[in-house]
């Protein structure tokens, strides 16, 4: 297998199984409980988070590669903008979830309604920026380019969704269960996703 | 078709409690002075009344004709004077409309119809014709026409007609009394019903515990290709899929009728009720009743008059030994439990039952523990665990997706919840839920 | 650090800010919904309950039919008089309120004087139902469990000893409880009227009086001290408000009803109660 193809693999699987944004890197934990009451409104969060992710790793890797990390020489010393990462970043995923929001409005307005406060806070989800800026920091062949960045991006957003569907169908069983009064709610929510996280440990080794 | 019969899925095994009245010969009940005729006795449109107080009427005689096809008429059962058209605790608990009728004692004779004595070559509408007018209904326990059922429409064929013998609830032993002692009449009801379906044969389907109106049947059934089915005791054996799967190994689709699978199922009561309204022009007047039950004095099998109210049945039977806890009309498994004595026996009150206090007791109901038992026992294989904790959230379309209109309310998973959770009223009432649902949609 | 670099850096970040903002503001422009800020503002001004009163989805699908003038402000039950008036002077239409009407179990039946039948399933009317008819001896009477009160969205309705007791202070008629009622006992009355007739048994007296101690047995005193069908009507065998012409609070000591069925609405709903929670 080439370096290349393995690299892919270690992307993909890692990404959505091994190291899950929410159950393994505990990124993204606002939405995941917030959104995954129902199926319905999980499933479209998924959807706008992939949207977002992917967009954002391809266009921050292009400002990365070819504005940040350019150096270029003032004064006889060679310097790059690196230090505007996290400044440059937020500003594309602020900008990449208004664009959502708005084509959102548009497109399906039932799904807009439902997913509310949620889908501006995209904008300071930790799991958006993290992906982010975990790919700046990639050292591997495939993930420092723009496109191996992009697949990451989707990768990892797919692992975002797939932990969040899983929790919501969960959580919609929940809701038929007898639960102690001390528990109910966000409680026994909690004690779920911990079990759900500690499942998805038996992945590590995988890769 | 193989002489062995399948097995259907699930089903329990309740204690059968059946050797209290089993031995006991089928009585005539002594002419009252007073019945009391439910109007609505079937299933579908109720009857349109014809008679009115003061009204006198003979024995037999039209009390009000059939309200649509899916319909009955009434007779009279007995002659004497309508009292009055009042209102009469009705088996579900609400006050129904009844014909209240003064007996005069004569017992006078006014048949609506006279025999047909030679229903061999007697067409198959007209012989179906009779079964409506006489009013014959599903005397199982659920009512419904059984005219209705002998007229498959257009394009429906029917290749197998089924006696349904089983008799499955505890207690009960009416059917089996009556296929002891009238085997001749059940066979030739059969043979008739077969006639008017345009059928050779006929199944009686009889669980393997009345192995004496097994060996009774077999003598007689040869006469008309009539073929006798004993079948393994499981509770619901007696239930029309159940049935049909167990003697056909076809299965009834969720929301089809039996005709669809080409099959005809009807009691065996009714099928003596057929040859008497045809070979002895007799209307559905009267039917074999169990009253049993630990409290009664001499439980015994009787034959009384629609609208004996079941207070009279209970003296006859000799009245109660210890104050019951718990009045049903029907067996333990599927019976309805009753608030008042003034109910009278209908044309499908099978049993009446009485409980004593130290066979039921007040649960309260318990979380589910997901035992799954109740889906292990569940002859139409849905989950009622699931579906019960669906409806205890309200969660009527979950039931919905859970197919709980599947149901055929045996009781089974209640008998087995060791949690004792009231799962087949969750059932009831999603359905009932779901068809108002529905009722509104269409509106 | 050289002051070339501080410019680079605040120039290439301005050039991405105003980039990314251009391309917002063409799909912004491209992807417009337009909005009727009407819409918005009438919501605002209307409660939020959602309780469907006015027959609409919710509130939102209300105030968009009052836009479109296809509904008046008044239709909304919840609202009090000001706020229908805020609305109508907002949209500068009429205002089209109606009476205010409340709720109205048509039973007094509670545990003490009725004949009820020992009942172990489900705590809901409406499952309740399907079983037995209900455990009452009375086929037409609450049967207590509390369906109504749960389907309140103002916890206007007190269970009280298995009688769903209406608070008509709570009550803004949303008719949740109408909808919900197994045995269809609950009706909408004007606020106005004082007296109710609390039984809607149309049996014949005797039976009633068999079930309940407290049922309407039509023994007319109540018509006769109210002067002959102008404030109260007799249907059958059962009394029943003239709502178009109600009776004063004094009928009911006037009347001195054998049954107690006749109460005034004050006097039945009344004791400590501030709703419930919800």
């Amino acid at each position: 297998m080439s370096e290349l193809t393995s690299e892919f693999l270690v992307i993909t699987i890692g990404a959505i199984l091994v190291n899950n944004f929410v159950l393994s890197k505990f990124l993204g934990i606002c939405p995941f409980l917030g959104v995954s009451k129902k199926l319905d409104t999980a499933l479209g969060m998924s959807g706008a988070v992939i949207f977002v992710m992917t967009l954002a790793s391809l266009v921050s890797s292009l400002i990365n590669q070819f504005l940040l990390t350019r150096d270029f020489v003032i004064g006889g010393r060679t310097m790059n903008l690196q230090f505007l990462q996290t400044l440059v970043f937020i500003v594309v995923i602020a900008s990449l979830v208004q664009l959502v929001e708005i084509i959102l409005q548009k497109v399906s307005a039932k799904l807009y309604e439902s997913l509310g406060i949620f889908l501006p806070l995209i904008t300071t989800n930790c799991a958006v920026l993290g992906c982010v800026v975990l790919n700046a920091k990639a050292t591997g062949p495939l993930q420092s380019t723009w496109y191996g960045a992009t697949i990451y991006g989707f990768c990892s957003a797919v692992g975002f969704a797939l932990a969040l569907v899983l929790f919501s169908s969960l959580r919609e069983k929940l809701d038929l269960a007898q639960v102690p009064k001390a528990f109910e709610g966000t409680a026994i929510s909690l004690v779920t996703a911990g079990i759900l996280a500690m499942a998805f440990l038996g992945f590590s080794g995988l890769v | 078709m193989s002489d062995k019969p399948r097995k259907f899925k699930g089903g329990v095994h309740p204690s059968d409690s059946k050797a209290l009245s089993a031995s006991c010969a089928i009585q005539d009940a002594p002419l009252l002075d007073k019945y009391v005729v439910i109007m609505h006795q079937n299933i579908g449109a109720p009857p349109q009344l014809l008679v009115k107080k003061g009204d006198v009427v003979k024995k037999g005689q039209l009390l009000a004709k059939a309200g649509g096809f899916v319909s009955v008429p009434l007779h009279a059962p007995t002659s004497g004077t309508v009292s009055a058209i009042d209102k009469c605790p009705g088996p579900t608990g609400i006050s129904v409309p009844a014909i209240h009728i003064d007996a005069d004692g004569e017992d006078e004779w006014g048949s609506p119809f006279e025999p047909i004595a030679n229903w061999q070559n007697c067409p198959a509408g007209e012989l179906r014709q009779r079964v409506w007018d006489a009013g014959i209904v599903g005397m199982g326990g659920a009512g419904f026409p059984a005219h209705v059922k002998l007229s498959p429409p257009e394009g429906k064929e029917i290749d197998t007609l089924i006696l349904n013998g089983a008799e499955c609830e505890p207690y009960l032993t009416a059917d089996h009394r009556l296929m002891l002692e009238q085997a001749e009449d059940v066979v030739l009801g059969a043979a008739i019903l077969a006639r008017i379906l345009g059928l050779e044969s006929a199944v009686i389907g009889i669980e393997e515990n009345k192995p004496d109106a097994i060996a009774k049947l077999e003598e007689v059934a040869g006469k008309y290709h009539v073929r006798v089915q004993p079948l393994p005791v499981n509770y619901p054996q007696g239930a029309e899929k159940q049935l049909i799967y167990a003697i056909t190994g076809r299965e009834v689709p969720v929301g089809k009728l039996p005709m669809d699978v080409k099959c005809v199922v009807q009691n065996v009561a009714s099928a003596v009720a057929v040859a008497d309204a045809v070979v002895k022009g007799i209307p559905s007047i009267e039917r074999v009743t169990t009253v049993t039950g630990r409290p009664v004095k001499t439980p015994g099998n009787w034959r009384f008059r629609i609208g004996t109210p079941i207070a009279k049945a209970l003296e006859l039977a000799g009245g109660i030994t210890e104050q019951p806890a718990k009045l049903l009309l029907g067996g333990p498994m599927m019976g309805i439990a009753q608030s008042s004595l003034g109910v009278t026996v209908m044309k499908n009150t099978s049993g009446i039952l009485l409980i004593s206090s130290d066979e039921v007791s007040l649960y309260s109901s318990e979380p589910c523990i997901r035992c799954g038992r109740c889906v292990e026992v569940c002859p139409m294989s849905i989950l009622p665990a699931t579906i019960s904790q669906a409806v205890e959230n309200k969660r009527f379309d979950w039931a919905q997706e859970l197919n709980v209109q599947a149901c055929i309310e045996c009781g089974s998973c209640s008998y087995v919840c060791p949690s004792h959770r009231p799962l087949n009223q969750h059932f009831k009432w999603a359905k009932v839920e779901i068809a108002s649902k529905l009722r509104r949609r269409n509106d | 650090m050289e002051l070339k670099f501080i410019i680079i850096s605040i120039i290439s970040t301005g050039i991405i800010g105003v980039l990314l903002g251009v391309i917002i503001g063409v799909v912004a422009k491209a992807f417009a919904v337009e909005i009727d800020e009407r819409i918005e503002k009438v919501e605002e001004l209307l409660p939020g309950a959602n309780c469907g009163g006015c027959g609409f989805a919710g509130c939102s699908a209300f105030a968009k039919a009052v836009v479109a003038e296809e509904a008046a402000p008044g239709q909304c039950p919840v609202c009090s008089g000001d706020d229908v008036a805020n609305i109508a002077s907002y949209l500068g239409i009429e205002a089209g309120q109606g009476e205010k009407m409340v709720a109205l179990v048509r039973c007094s039946g509670d545990i003490s004087n009725t004949v009820r039948s020992l009942y172990n399933g489900i705590r809901d009317c409406r499952s309740a139902v399907v079983v037995a008819g209900g455990a009452k001896g009375c086929d037409y009477g609450c049967l207590g469990f509390g369906s109504c009160a749960n389907a309140c969205p103002f916890g206007a309705i007190e269970m009280r000893d298995g009688l769903a007791v209406v608070h008509p202070e709570l009550c803004v008629g949303c008719e949740n409880c109408v909808a919900t009622c197994p045995k269809n006992l609950i009706v909408m009355v004007p606020a106005a009227a004082e007296v109710h007739v609390y039984c809607n048994s149309p049996e014949k007296g005797a039976a009633k009086r068999q079930v309940c101690k407290t049922a309407c047995i039509a023994c007319r005193k109540c018509v006769k001290a109210s002067g002959e069908e102008e404030h109260m009507l007799v249907d059958g065998f059962l009394v029943k408000t003239n709502y178009e012409n109600p009776p004063s609070a004094d009928l009911v000591e006037a009347s001195a009803c054998p049954t107690t069925a006749l109460r005034v609405a004050g006097k039945h709903a009344a004791n400590e109660y501030q709703g419930v929670s919800k």
